[in-house]
């Protein structure tokens, strides 16, 4: 039988977010990913955050995804707290794990729904979008707003939550545990859902470490990388220990997904239980200053994994910063997991890998081919409009 | 005469075929978005699709074949309301000889071959991989199909006339799974999987020629539906044609709800090792004469 080139995307039914991919294919099945274009997406974030004061740069950084938005912040602000030296207060510390563990639940509810979508189980895609609404709804009650939060701020929280919101939240959070311990059984044990699933995109151990791979893909292949192991804002004293999985398939991402909703579950109880009483923020000065050329790296973990910012000060404004985003990182092992399977199986892959596009667009290339240039630190202080002089 | 030309352009023939056809298509999408928790369109939203496509432009990109994507709806149309002129819809038939229910059988081939023809005209690669997933696919489902009619056919001496088979469960399962596999309907969706490959064979249609293809396919729902309740559960006049076409749509939406698609493969494995055996069991026992 003969091979052809089955593009997929940028413009594409099934990834909702612009990528290219190009597979090379045979018959019916996967013989190898050729190319992945990304950088339809570029929205040049990194360069503008440049040129912003550090408190008008914690509400650009959420716009990098509306998905995990909050993330960003609490990478980002945190990356600035550290190089401010201050500690935030212990109730913003429980307030950041609340809302980022609420987000967690409907960023993972989201890629699941649109796992059951890709095999075509569109009553199960509506099931699940339907009980997103809940961890939504939640979060618009805490932060006003349904999707960009804005609740992280250098030096804490822009927010508090009262003892009604604390009431409202845990009933929201008992009707999601059931129907989370529902779709469990559900993507366990239902056959529909197992033949489309099981044995599929197996990564294995050791390509996901090779590969750097993150995230809830990493540790369904039994690799234990969570950055919330290194107890960052108070998941020290929740005692957290990530979910693991055994085979690595399609199946078993998604039931460490779900598992890991659960605890997200769980850790936000625990939070409302132990959350202190005290001061939200800390109070800083309109105009922050830090020293010159101090730099750190920040990280979270966010839905997808690792999110690390890299962060450079220039006195009143960052310098640089680098954001890399736990997708980029799971490309890699993207080609290996596709290999060999089917065309049906591609959307169910990607879908699995949850790819967030509008995170991963960071660089773009134009025009690669020809000669090739070599920026130094001067050509950056131009293109930075010669604000910098160190 | 008149009476003739009466049946053969209002009822059963195109005017009732294309309005029922769009309703019941109409319905199966309505009730479906209830069951998915959705407010979904209107039931008459079919008509209105079709209305505005009639309204559009062709588009015949540079590798197709203009003339082919014109006709290839048309002609599966064509085959699926013709094979409606020898269903005693509510009684009467309008055309009826010995040995009609092979014509059926072809008709009906007929509608998804020039679906997959349609698809490979128009050069590009995800409607030729959609063609050829229709191909397997009429293979996958002709076996049980064909096996299920020929058992209700030896009943009536393979003319097409009203036939309860409650005797012939088997043969009756196999009916109704292959029936979902005609229409493309999960969990055979396989030739249109839009996550997979975009619209499959229609992904490069456009304008009249995607309203003649809806309208084909309202058609076959329709045509399905009535062969249902007239081959298998015996209607013999209008108001149990209407409650037994009205339960099969129901059940072809519950199928449909609560199960995803099958790779190709899959569906082949289990339309002939598992559908297929099963009609088997039924024709043999009609042959060996063990039924009550």
């Amino acid at each position: 039988m003969h091979d052809f080139f089955l593009p997929v995307g940028p413009q594409h039914p099934a990834l909702i977010e612009p990528v290219h991919m190009k597979l090379r294919v045979e018959g019916e099945t996967v013989v190898s990913l050729e190319g992945l274009e990304l950088g339809y997406n570029h929205k040049g974030i990194e360069k503008a955050l440049e040129n912003r004061s550090w408190t008008k740069s914690v509400f650009l950084s959420e716009r990098v995804c509306g998905i995990c938005g909050n993330f960003h912040t609490s990478a980002f602000t945190q990356g600035v707290e550290r190089l401010m030296g201050i500690e935030i207060p212990d109730r913003a510390k429980h307030i950041r794990v609340i809302v980022s563990e609420l987000e967690r639940i409907h960023s993972h509810l989201l890629c699941l729904g649109l796992v059951a979508h890709e095999m075509g189980l569109d009553t199960l895609f509506h099931y699940i979008f339907r009980d997103r609404e809940i961890a939504m709804d939640l979060l618009e009650m805490l932060s006003g707003n349904r999707v960009h939060f804005s609740m992280n701020t250098i030096g804490g929280v822009r927010r508090d939550l009262d003892t009604e919101n604390i009431r409202k939240v845990e009933e929201g959070l008992e009707k999601l545990e059931d129907r989370l311990y529902h779709y469990v059984k559900v993507f366990e044990k239902d056959s529909s859902v197992k033949r489309r699933t099981k044995g599929i995109g197996i990564l294995s151990e050791k390509m996901a470490t090779e590969m750097d791979t993150v995230g809830p893909c990493a540790r369904a292949s039994k690799v234990n990388y969570d950055i919330r192991n290194e107890g960052y804002l108070t998941y020290k004293n929740l005692k957290f220990k990530p979910v693991i999985g055994e085979r690595g398939d399609v199946m078993e991402r998604n039931v460490v997904r779900f598992k890991e909703c659960i605890q997200s579950v769980k850790l936000i109880r625990d939070s409302l239980f132990s959350i202190p009483k005290g001061d939200i923020a800390l109070k800083l000065p309109m105009m922050i200053k830090i020293g010159e050329g101090l730099e750190t790296m920040s990280r979270v973990e966010a839905p997808r994994g690792e999110l690390a910012y890299y962060v450079k000060s220039a006195g009143d404004r960052p310098y640089r910063v680098k954001i890399r985003t736990p997708t980029y990182a799971n490309f890699h092992m993207l080609g290996h997991i596709l290999k060999g399977y089917q065309i049906a199986d591609i959307p169910v892959i990607v879908a699995s890998m949850d790819p967030c596009m509008s995170c991963t667009d960071r660089v773009t290339l134009v025009n690669t081919k020809g000669k090739e240039t070599v920026l130094g630190k001067e050509d950056f202080h131009k293109l930075n409009g010669g604000h910098h002089h160190d | 005469m008149i009476s003739e030309l009466l049946h053969a352009l209002v009822f059963p023939g195109l005017v009732s075929a294309i309005i029922f056809g769009f309703l019941y298509e109409g319905i199966l999408r309505k009730v479906t978005a209830h069951m998915h928790s959705r407010i979904g369109p209107p039931v008459w939203q079919p008509f209105l699709d079709f209305v505005k496509l009639m309204s559009k432009e062709n588009i015949t990109t540079k590798d197709s074949f203009g003339m082919i994507m014109t006709f290839a709806p048309i002609i599966s149309f064509a085959s699926a309301l013709t094979v409606l002129l020898f269903l005693p819809v509510g009684g009467f038939s309008f055309l009826s000889f010995g040995g009609d229910l092979f014509i059926v059988i072809y008709m009906l081939i007929m509608a998804g071959l020039f679906f997959a023809i349609g698809g490979f005209a128009t050069g590009n690669p995800f409607a030729s991989v959609g063609s050829v997933r229709e191909i397997i696919q009429i293979f996958a489902i002709e076996f049980p199909f064909v096996i299920s009619m020929i058992t209700v056919g030896l009943m009536m001496n393979f003319s097409v006339s009203p036939f309860f088979a409650w005797q012939f469960p088997f043969a009756l399962f196999s009916f109704l799974v292959s029936v979902q596999g005609k229409l493309s309907l999960p969990p055979f969706h396989i030739q249109e999987a839009e996550q997979e490959i975009v619209a499959g064979p229609l992904t490069e249609y456009s304008g009249p020629r995607l309203a003649m293809h809806e309208l084909a396919k309202g058609v076959m729902v329709w045509t399905m539906i009535s062969m249902g309740a007239v081959l298998f559960l015996g209607a013999t006049n209008l108001l149990m044609f209407a409650v037994n076409s009205l339960a099969l749509l129901f059940l072809l939406i519950v199928v449909r709800t609560i199960f995803g698609r099958l790779r190709i493969k899959q569906s082949l494995r289990l339309l002939w090792y598992v559908v297929g055996p099963l009609a088997l069991i039924d024709l043999a026992r009609v042959l060996l004469g063990i039924y009550i």
